[in-house]
């Protein structure tokens, strides 16, 4: 118990990093997904082809190779197209936008999936209601198909968002210091990994702990036209 | 540079080496260093985040050696030649050995240590280190080191069981899911045997050295392009080994000669 004290300040500064990359994650994530689920459900092949293979291709791929190929992939990519351009010697691929590029990606896929099911959901007459009454299609989603549609996928971009925020673990192997790689560190350094172990597995129950009860509190709000006596 | 130059702790024949070093080599003047940081008694942190071991020491001393402005880049060792290979840092110094597979990627300095393999089990095991005595035991190795290389030519009939750190190896020791582990035998002994939780352990057999697996020990890696870096180091090597540089830091760490002959 001495050491986790010890190397609290490891701890917390892992802990901050791993709540950053899960939040910007999760933006760049939602934007994806909205975009994907409107193109799987666009009138346009184009659209519903681009929206297929990205979903396709990213949830069949293993999440760590991904992240692999991106950074370091990416920067070989980088560093060979600026050999051969002669445009430049060497960019450095950051370690965070990287990481937060790829799980928002990976999970871009699996948002647009709950995004789609949730839009499916809402009674096609409504849609239609709205707009025989003369409101364009954004007006339609953002007054009709937007509010059902967080209440329709809220159980599942839940269960999303949990995955995620472990997800985020992954990043150490392209150098980035989150709670996990801090702790592994700090454990086999003071031999006592085990410790560090439990540690991190008491922070990550607290982090899900506290996005429950928020996510639960978002649910409500967009059910309260939804009174029901089982609630 | 020339700050470099006026570190009194110099002695003149190093300051003429480094001079000599600083006109050979140009291109060492700013390096990056791709340590590991969670492999002790060689790379470990402290609480306030400070690396430390035998591999940070040699580093900076090999940094001094040659004149450089060094930086250490932490790695996990999962990604460590990917990210020599992507630019992130320009030489490897953490405790990777020399093997002909690493070769065929990346270059290596002459060794700055060598150490040899050995088993570990629980006192008054009645296995032995031959290769009929472990057919179908459980034997623990940390994966894609030279000891699973070894394990798997050596011990064909045994079961290799592999785990992504060498700490979980000792934990699964500990815990009896292995029925011994290959690995390191400086690494076993700090690691392990010398602490509370290894009390009830010991060595199984002696002393285990392949060139083919082993290679020929540790050394800094670098990209397949900058022989003058490697040469640079190889000749840093050399001079620390000489002037007692590196018997100093070898003292810090460990009552023998790690050098290996």
């Amino acid at each position: 118990m001495d050491a986790l004290f010890e190397y609290r300040q490891a701890l917390i500064d892992g802990i901050l990093i791993t709540l950053a990359l899960a939040f910007f994650s999760l933006l760049i994530a939602v934007g994806l997904g909205l975009l994907g689920a409107l193109a799987k459900l666009s009138e346009r092949p184009a659209a519903r082809a681009c929206a297929d293979g990205y979903t396709t291709v990213v949830r069949g791929v293993p999440d760590l190779v991904l992240m692999l190929l991106v950074f370091f992939g990416g920067q070989q990519l980088l560093n060979s197209l600026g050999g051969v351009t002669g445009w430049w010697d060497y960019i450095e691929v950051n370690q965070f936008i990287a990481g937060v590029f790829t799980i928002g990606v990976i999970f871009g896929a699996y948002m647009t999936e709950s995004f789609r099911g949730a839009i499916l959901a809402i009674p096609r007459g409504q849609i239609e209601a709205g707009l025989a009454y003369g409101m364009t299609s954004f007006q339609v989603f953002y007054r009709i198909i937007a509010p059902q549609m967080v209440r329709y996928a809220l159980p599942s971009f839940t269960n999303n968002w949990l995955v995620q925020l472990k997800t985020t673990a992954l990043v150490s192997v392209i150098g980035l210091h989150d709670v996990v790689y801090n702790a592994f560190v700090a454990g086999r350094t003071t031999r006592q990994l085990f410790t560090f172990m439990f540690a991190v597995l008491v922070i990550y129950l607290v982090l899900t702990a506290i996005s429950d009860v928020f996510l639960r509190w978002l649910g409500r709000y967009y059910s309260k036209d939804m009174r029901s006596a089982t609630r | 540079m020339f700050t470099r130059f006026t570190i009194p702790v110099l002695i003149p024949s190093v300051f003429a080496f480094a001079v000599l070093m600083a006109s050979t080599a140009p291109l060492a003047k700013d390096i990056r260093i791709g340590v590991e940081g969670a492999y002790p008694p060689f790379s470990a942190k402290t609480a306030d985040g400070e690396l430390f071991g035998f591999d940070i020491d040699i580093a900076w001393a090999l940094c001094e050696e040659m004149g450089a402005t060094c930086e250490l880049v932490e790695q996990d060792w999962d990604g460590m030649i990917p990210g020599l290979l992507a630019r992130k840092y320009d030489a490897i110094i953490a405790s990777m050995s020399i093997t002909e597979e690493r070769k065929k990627r990346v270059d290596f300095s002459e060794k700055y240590y060598q150490t040899p393999a050995r088993f570990v089990a629980k006192k008054g095991t009645a296995l032995t280190d031959n290769a009929a005595a472990l057919a179908g035991k459980r034997i623990g190795v940390q994966r894609g080191t030279i000891h699973q290389c070894y394990l798997e030519k050596a011990f064909p009939d045994a079961q290799p069981v592999l785990y992504p750190t060498q700490e979980e190896v000792f934990s699964d020791l500990l815990i009896g899911r292995i029925d011994a582990q290959l690995s390191d035998s400086i690494v076993a002994l700090d690691g392990f045997l010398n602490t509370d939780e290894g009390k009830d352990f010991d060595f199984m057999g002696g002393n285990h050295i392949d060139v083919e697996c082993h290679g020929e020990g540790v050394g800094v890696a670098v990209r397949k392009q900058d022989q003058d870096l490697r040469d640079s180091f190889s000749a840093a090597i050399n001079t620390i080994r000489t002037n007692g540089v590196y018997q100093e830091i070898n003292a810090k760490y460990f009552d023998f000669n790690i050098y290996g002959d």
